[in-house]
């Protein structure tokens, strides 16, 4: 029972955590967004390098304090007003855009004072980066229920136990619910993000091969009556779809040009988590938020298993 | 049995087949039609107009994919029809029924390819492939792709009860990798792009093969047998 319990709050904790923390950038981000000459303001992360020495610009209006970022550079933060908070604040999240000529950031908002943990700012994704850590996880999980269920196919086909059979329909059903999960979540962010909701990327068309296999999956298991029958076909029809899917998952997105991060033509980041392009914070989120949902699986996977088990006994008559 | 005693049953098992297919002309026949009938569909709703080479490479996979759909249930569920499964089961090892049901069904997909290209060819004017060499190797490939993931989805929907619909459910997702590198590879071949850039198309083609036939013999024996 308490490892339930542990689940519920580790996802929920690393939900909110991943909701929560604020996306941060550096004084390199407001710079490049002042050089592409947006006018838009981005939230910056920056310590107060020396208080005695902020103090009411030379243009009168502004209060100036000098500011150091992640990286370690610095420039002048100009506030409209001296900030109610001042005395007790080491750092600010503010909200600013780059002036070039007078080296400073010129600020319009504070966002959060003294801020602990922050995401980076991906210039084009900001606050949309963390879909990262609830879509990701879920597409990794409707591949490995698709694995596990292959694996209990090919243990029924050796072994001819019809529980084998059971585990494998069951773990293909819960791969369709992160499918399903994947292909919602994916397609509202996209909506979002790429102005609609289905572009057909190839890692969209391939999350909807998926979806295909497995209804197809079930609609060959409804098709067939005797019970020994259904389950070493569909076994069969599960290891095959199994096999084609690799070119979906694995080569399709990185031989043709697309959307998704890791795309033939994806020139700045390339497969996000494998080549270590990703931020140490967001990382250990993700990695989190994967673990809870390996965990979430094999419960799913016990419940439902230990029910069929007691169904199948109950047909039994035992 | 050895390899010899295998090589002969599985020339048998195409033999028979063609011979039965020669003497009835079933499928073939229904299959020449149904390209016929599909192209004339096409015909009607171009009427005339002039379409882009690439929507040609298109519309050429789309009629290859349903005269397949159509086609190439038919070898294991005439079996289950004519009763003859069992025999089958009781004179041949699964092997050499997969190879031999494999083979027809090559011969059978290449020969309704050639067909429906060369209807093509003669009546859309404009459907003129830029590089012939490549064009007739991705459409012939492409043709051992699609028999080679069909025959055994053939073999798992004989089974089943509702044999017609099951077959494009079950095959369309799994011929999927192959339909959209074969489309991209026949754009290729229909316009003047270097043959090189087909080459990513033509490697995916042939790992795909050599990865479902390599599956289906190891799978078959647990279809085939009860």
């Amino acid at each position: 029972m308490w490892w339930k319990l542990l689940l519920f709050f580790w996802i929920a904790a690393f939900s909110a955590i991943g909701i929560l923390t604020p996306i941060a950038g550096t004084l390199g981000d407001v710079a490049m967004m002042g050089q592409m000459g947006s006018a838009k303001e981005i939230p910056v992360k920056f310590e107060i390098a020396d208080k005695s020495t902020a103090a009411v610009g030379a243009d009168g209006a502004a209060f100036v304090m000098r500011g150091i970022d992640a990286q370690g550079r610095s420039a002048d933060f100009a506030f409209a007003s001296n900030p109610s908070d001042f005395d007790a604040a080491t750092g600010y999240i503010v909200q600013g855009r780059y002036d070039a000529a007078a080296h400073r950031v010129i600020v319009s908002k504070v966002l959060s004072t003294n801020p602990g943990m922050t995401f980076p700012f991906i210039p084009g994704l900001e606050e949309r980066a963390k879909i990262i850590l609830f879509h990701v996880p879920v597409s990794w999980m409707t591949v490995i229920a698709f694995l596990v269920s292959m694996w209990y196919g090919i243990r029924y086909l050796r072994k001819k136990d019809l529980e084998d059979d059971a585990k494998s329909a069951i773990s293909a059903g819960l791969g369709l619910l992160f499918c399903i999960l994947a292909t919602t979540t994916g397609s509202v962010w996209a909506k979002f993000n790429w102005g609609s909701f289905w572009n057909w990327d190839p890692r969209e068309t391939s999350i909807f091969v998926l979806l295909l296999v497995y209804g197809a999956y079930f609609a060959l298991r409804s098709a067939l009556d005797i019970e020994e029958k259904r389950a070493s076909l569909s076994a069969v029809y599960g290891i095959l779809a199994f096999v084609t899917v690799p070119f979906f998952i694995f080569i399709m997105p990185r031989i043709l040009p697309g959307l998704h991060p890791g795309s033939a033509d994806d020139t700045n980041s390339g497969p996000v988590v494998s080549s270590g392009g990703m931020n140490a914070t967001m990382r250990i989120v993700l990695y989190s938020m994967l673990l809870g949902h390996i965990v979430l699986y094999a419960w799913l996977m016990r419940l439902r298993v230990s029910v069929t088990r007691l169904a199948m006994r109950k047909a039994d008559g035992a | 049995m050895n390899t010899t005693d295998v090589m002969r049953s599985i020339i048998a098992i195409l033999g028979k087949d063609v011979r039965s297919e020669l003497r009835t002309r079933y499928a073939v026949n229904a299959l020449l039609m149904f390209v016929v009938v599909t192209l004339s569909v096409i015909l009607f709703s171009l009427a005339g107009e002039t379409v882009a080479r690439s929507v040609h490479a298109g519309l050429l996979w789309v009629v290859m994919f349903f005269a397949a759909m159509s086609g190439l249930a038919r070898s294991f569920v005439a079996e289950e029809e004519r009763g003859t499964t069992l025999t089958l089961q009781l004179l041949a090892t699964p092997v050499s029924v997969y190879i031999g049901k494999l083979l027809f069904n090559t011969a059978l997909t290449l020969l309704l390819n050639s067909f429906i290209v060369l209807l093509f060819l003669l009546f859309i004017p404009d459907f003129t492939p830029a590089q012939p060499g490549l064009f007739w190797t991705v459409v012939l490939l492409g043709g051992v792709a699609v028999s080679s993931a069909t025959t055994i989805i053939a073999a798992i929907i004989a089974r089943a009860n509702t044999k017609g619909t099951l077959f494009p459910v079950l095959s369309f997702p799994i011929l999927l990798p192959l339909l959209m590198s074969g489309i991209s590879a026949t754009k290729i071949a229909m316009e003047e792009q270097a043959w090189t850039s087909a080459w990513a198309d033509l490697q995916l083609l042939g790992s795909y093969i050599v990865v479902v036939v390599t599956a289906s013999i190891l799978l078959f024996e647990h279809v085939w047998k009860d």
